[in-house]
């Protein structure tokens, strides 16, 4: 070439190329433009693509980078508006078809024309800050087609009624949508919220929140659920479908305000369908569908949660103060455990174990079983009545099942050495006549208590059980050793109890019979001759004896009753007649248990082994009592039982109260002289809460008590009042 | 189209090649023979019988296309002799093959495997600045007021001239921005800190300090790239004493908060600063200050506060001869220590976890000194990549490895004076002589494929 010439005038070299063919970047544009067109019309199949792209690559090379770039951009606009206009002329529904078509022609055009440009696209674009080709056509496709103002509101106005009508149930061509949304979004998130997903979301709003009020106005509380949670189905089925994976979240967090949120507290509160009525009528369905609703929207669930609270303490707290249910322990307490596995269900079922809904069912649970005092003492009766009878023949596990419920209205109680108190009283009966059903449940619960309160919550119990063991083996050896000499007397079974670990009452000891009493001068003295030093009284309260007799037509019973009984019976055997206070001199019993017994024997209908004058419910103090030789029974063993309620009379109580309140004292001194030495120096609000707090498993401390106990302690020198602060104690070593 | 069994034939420049398509699949979509074998290119299928025959033709260089379509092949590149590098990644840029090129040339860097490939002399009359290694490759080396800017492939581009203002430090952004900080001269206004573009050495943006709201003219010094957060810091000296370091962000390019230098410590004349991504601090070392003593600090920005400093102030009272003076700094976060090194290349260690603590010399110097007397030399230089430390001394530059920092390679040319300063990046180290205005370039080789 005639470069080659020159070739030593190497400054004009570069430019000299150039003037020779002024026309050469024009005519490879020509040559490109042209191809582009083709591509357009869908007649590239006589295109070389080799060719084209060498062309471009020279211009390129021959720095016509910005003709051919901007050539590029004015073809393109040029073809798109011709679009444009092909689109706007569609008519109705075919609008959205032919907008698809065109963006599908575009795309492939646009690969084609990216293909070519290539080498502009690495080269040319990121040294002279250009858009690359391909963003460059999406843009323009924006900018001449969506932006255009006769097809964007057309556009809008198209896919948003599509929406509307499928939601009120119009079958629409999903696929198109699809292609449709999936445009915008290829055009950039900002095009797809802007020009589509804020209408969508605003039009979305104001649908439901007139179906909301429409709905909210004929429907009950399930269907309304019912209808939102279709609803929201609907809308992330949409979403699945043809939307942004992005819009999930905006359009069901419009449905749940407009359907949900707005309405939340009318819901909850709606007459005869609300929350309380399934509650009460345990709708697992609706309330699961509640729960999952309102879970999704601010404050929701703690919506659920109070309304649920205030319920259950309203009903809790009408069972504990009912004076009908008082009147039965056992009834009361599986009342207040079919209660708890009510709502423990509804909170398996429906709540999805929420722990905030349980925490809020066991708040509930402990504010109103505390609300009666005598919670204590009827949880304690349930397990006796359950121990005495009412597992037998249960299965292992189901008694542990009953045992861990009563468990875990125990840890509801506050005052948790009450029912210690009771419960020892319980177990003791239970153990001393013989009426526990199985060992092995006594045990379990007491390992249950332990694990619960610890160890010394429950030593005194074990005790019990211990001195059940060794009087069985004591009496064992006290008739392998006497055998000889006991010859045909009464038979003695002697429970030897260890002073303390006991709940004895100190009763007066009553006059036993003489045939008794040598048997029992006898044990006594195998007993102290093994353990020396010992002391040992007897507890006539507390004793049964089985005796026979022998009435008027000759037939024998046996008689099952206590000691007392016995000895009142023994009087008998020398007489038919005695007036009461005949029998009260000669069995020494204390007045009220005399006349227990005296109403057990003769006014109890069927086993008035007694005759009474005068007939009467109640014994005075000038009764006479008459051997009944009429006395008639089916059965040959006879229970007598003692006329005592089983329930605590109202002295006993206010007793077992005041003997409760006398055994805190001594933890509260101890607690409070543990935490002084370790502490040393202390303020009076400290320690009441360090007092509160170290007690707490087993009751409340009354702030006022733990005042006196100081006070107390401050007189007996274990602690003083600081001289300049008068609120500070000090510990005294 | 792909013929039977999948076999595709090339007539370049007059040359027949076949091959198969899933060779040419490694050219990937997106290259000229991605695009030239696409279904949209060739709409007809082919009648069995006379596909055979078809071929593509392609106006290009056969020689070259040989070695490229070798590449595709096998994942390696053999150059002959004879062919000039230029013309190679001439063509493999019309195929959009150079990511490719560039990728079989070498290997990730390893300071123990160098191999010096290339010593590229410069126009300038010595005494260069600071080199700078790009991301992808290429490097730009300051002088006086001119940055020349080569890429991977070593071409110079368009050298960036600052209209007679000294440049003080450079760094990439990415492969086609570079900052530069440069000194205000007086009376001007001018100075302060720009990007150019790496490839037309245009300006694209100033960078800003404003104190006060009032915009102020100011000469940047050391300069550091947060990478996790997009941030550049620089030292900067305001007229009216605002000295302190100055933070903007890359993308947006606006200034986002200032360090006023607190007393005692300065940082307007800091010449090293780098920025510690697990500590989120800055490490800020002025090591030839006007009047104070030198200073090593740690920045937190967050809540304007030096977490850790130490200073050479009670050891420089009586300066003799042997006292060691410490010249360069660079942080090191994983042992928790900021590694100096003295005039006589002695490497020594500071505690980053104690406050109070002196420097930990290590007496390299008495087994390597080499140090020739009237040679003259340069300060050293220190620089760390994954768990090597580099040090500079003379015409050399030394590898340490390991927990106890055992030097393990050396790598040196004999030629061009000593290197006044190196840099390490886009898996390359650049090496620049402060005599013969000569860098050198080193690379790992690409590891075998066996």
């Amino acid at each position: 070439m005639s470069a080659q010439k020159k070739r030593n005038f190497k400054i004009e070299a570069f430019k000299h190329r150039v003037e020779l063919d002024p026309n050469y970047a024009e005519r490879t544009w020509r040559v490109l433009e042209h191809a582009i067109h083709e591509i357009y019309n869908h007649n590239a199949s006589g295109l070389s693509f080799e060719e084209l792209y060498r062309n471009a690559y020279n211009m390129v090379l021959h720095k016509y980078g910005e003709k051919l770039y901007s050539g590029l951009v004015n073809t393109m606009t040029g073809h798109l508006k011709e679009i444009a206009r092909s689109i706007e002329a569609a008519q109705g529904g075919f609008f959205l078809e032919e907008l698809n078509v065109k963006w599908g022609d575009h795309n492939k055009a646009l690969q084609m024309i990216r293909d070519i440009l290539m080498y502009m696209d690495r080269t040319f674009v990121p040294s002279n800050h250009k858009t690359p080709v391909h963003e460059l056509g999406l843009n323009l496709w924006r900018d001449n087609i969506i932006h255009s103002s006769k097809i964007q509101t057309r556009l809008l106005d198209m896919l948003l009624d599509l929406i509307h009508r499928e939601r009120t149930g119009e079958v629409i061509n999903r696929g198109l949508m699809r292609n449709i949304t999936k445009m915008l979004m290829d055009l950039g998130s900002s095009v797809y919220q802007e020009d589509f997903e804020k209408p969508f979301l605003g039009v979305s709003a104001s649908f439901y929140s007139v179906e909301s009020q429409q709905l909210i106005e004929c429907c009950d509380c399930g269907e309304y659920l019912r209808k939102a949670e279709r609803r929201l189905n609907e809308e992330i089925e949409r979403v699945s479908h043809y939307l942004d994976v992005k819009s999930e979240v905006k359009i069901t967090s419009v449905v749940e305000g407009e359907m949900i949120a707005n309405h939340m507290q009318r819901l909850v509160h709606m007459e005869n369908s609300g929350l309380v009525s399934m509650l009460v009528d345990d709708k697992y369905e609706d309330l699961s569908r509640m729960y999952n609703l309102f879970r999704r929207v601010p404050d929701g669930l703690s919506t659920i949660k109070d309304v649920m609270t205030s319920h259950l303490r309203e009903t809790g707290k009408q069972l504990v103060s009912d004076p009908e249910k008082l009147k039965d322990p056992v009834d009361f307490v599986q009342h207040l455990l079919d209660e708890k596995d009510k709502y423990d269900k509804i909170i398996r079922k429906a709540f999805n174990n929420d722990k905030t809904f349980q925490n809020a069912l066991n708040s509930s649970f402990e504010y109103f079983i505390n609300l009666n005092n005598r919670s204590p003492e009827f949880i304690s009766l349930y397990v006796d009545d359950k121990l005495r009878k009412g597992l037998k023949g249960v299965s292992e596990e189901d008694v542990e099942v009953v045992l861990d419920k009563v468990m875990m209205l125990f840890r509801y109680l506050q005052e948790k050495d009450v029912f210690e108190k009771y419960y020892k009283q319980h177990l003791a009966k239970r153990l001393l006549s013989g009426k526990s059903v199985s060992d092995d449940t006594e045990r379990s619960m007491i390992v249950k208590l332990k694990t619960e309160c610890g160890y010394q919550f429950t030593s005194k119990l074990e005790g019990m059980f211990t001195d059940m063991k060794t009087s069985i083996d004591t009496m064992q050896g006290f008739y392998s050793s006497q055998y000889s000499e006991i010859g045909d007397g009464p038979t003695l079974a002697v429970q030897v109890l260890t002073t303390g670990s006991w709940p004895t009452q100190p009763s007066a000891p009553c006059n036993l019979p003489a045939e008794i009493l040598v048997i029992c001068e006898k044990f006594r003295t195998f007993y102290l001759g093994t353990h020396t030093g010992r002391r040992l009284t007897w507890q006539t309260n507390m004793g049964t004896a089985d005796i026979k007799a022998t009435f008027g037509k000759g037939q024998k019973h046996e008689l099952n009753v206590s000691t007392y009984q016995m000895c009142i019976l023994m009087l008998y055997n020398s007489t038919d007649q005695l007036t009461y206070r005949e029998i009260e001199q000669a069995t020494e019993i204390a007045p009220s248990d005399l006349k227990r017994c005296l109403q057990s024997l003769a006014c109890v209908k069927g086993k008035n082994v007694l005759r009474k004058e005068p007939m009467s419910k109640d014994i005075a103090e000038d009764d006479a009592f008459y051997f009944n030789d009429k006395f008639m029974s089916k059965f040959f063993k006879v229970k007598i039982g003692t006329v005592a309620a089983q329930k605590e009379s109202e002295p006993e109580k206010q007793e077992t109260r005041q003997r409760v309140e006398e055994d805190r004292k001594p933890q509260i001194e101890a607690a409070i002289v543990r935490i002084m030495k370790s502490r040393r120096v202390l303020d009076h609000n400290t320690i009441v809460t360090e007092v509160t707090s170290q007690l707490q498993s087993r009751f409340l401390p009354n702030p006022v008590i733990i005042k006196k106990r100081i006070e107390s302690l401050i007189e007996r020198e274990f602690l003083e009042r600081d001289k300049a602060d008068r609120k500070l104690y000090r510990y005294l070593a | 189209m792909a013929s039977r069994r999948g076999r595709i034939r090339f007539n370049v420049g007059g040359k027949i090649f076949e091959t198969t398509a899933t060779t040419l699949a490694n050219a990937g979509r997106h290259s000229m023979l991605g695009a030239l074998l696409d279904d949209s290119w060739n709409p007809r299928q082919p009648v069995e019988g006379e596909a055979a025959d078809a071929e593509y033709f392609i106006d290009r260089n056969p020689a070259c296309f040989a070695v490229l379509l070798d590449l595709l092949r096998t994942g390696e590149l053999h150059v002959p002799p004879n062919m000039p590098e230029k013309l190679l990644n001439r063509e493999a840029l019309f195929y959009g093959l150079l990511d490719q090129v560039r990728a079989a040339r070498w290997g990730p860097f390893d300071g123990n495997r160098l191999q010096l490939v290339d010593s590229v002399s410069g126009r300038a009359p010595g005494d260069g600045t600071a080199i700078r290694a790009g991301p992808d490759g290429g490097c730009c080396v300051a002088h006086g007021s001119m940055v020349h800017v080569y890429d991977w492939m070593l071409e110079e581009h368009r050298p960036i001239s600052l209209d007679y203002q000294q440049v003080n430090d450079v760094g990439y952004i990415d492969a086609e921005s570079i900052v530069i900080s440069a000194r205000e001269r007086l009376g001007k206004g001018d100075g302060g800190m720009g990007v150019f573009s790496s490839s037309t050495g245009e300006l694209r943006h100033r960078f800003r300090v404003s104190h006060d709201n009032q915009v102020k003219s100011f000469t940047a010094g050391a300069l550091s790239l947060g990478s996790s957060d997009y941030k550049i810091f620089a030292s900067c000296k305001g007229r009216c004493n605002e000295y302190g370091i100055g933070v903007w962000d890359q993308i947006t390019g606006q200034q986002v908060d200032f360090f006023y230098e607190p007393p005692g410590c300065s940082l307007g004349d800091a010449d090293k600063l780098q920025w510690l991504d697990g500590d989120k601090c800055l490490m800020v070392a002025t090591l030839f200050p006007r009047t104070d003593n030198c200073f090593i600090g740690l920045l937190d920005f967050r809540d304007k506060s030096v977490n850790w400093s130490w200073s050479d102030a009670g050891t420089s009272v009586s300066l003799s001869l042997d006292e060691k003076r410490v010249l360069h700094a660079i942080a090191i976060e994983d042992s928790r220590s900021i590694c100096v090194v003295n005039q006589y290349d002695d490497l020594g260690f500071i505690d980053l976890r104690s406050n109070a603590g002196g420097v930990r010399w290590s007496s390299r110097s008495k087994l390597t000194n080499r140090k020739a007397p009237n040679e003259e030399s340069c300060y050293p230089k220190l620089a760390t990549h994954n768990g090597q430390l580099f040090s500079s001394m003379n015409d050399g530059i030394s590898v340490f490895c390991g927990p106890e920092w055992v030097l393990t390679s050396t790598l040196r040319r004999s030629y061009g004076g000593s290197i006044c300063d190196f840099s390490i990046g886009g898996d390359r180290l650049f090496a620049l002589h402060s005599e013969e205005n000569v860098f050198d370039v080193w690379e790992t080789p690409p590891s075998l494929t066996i």
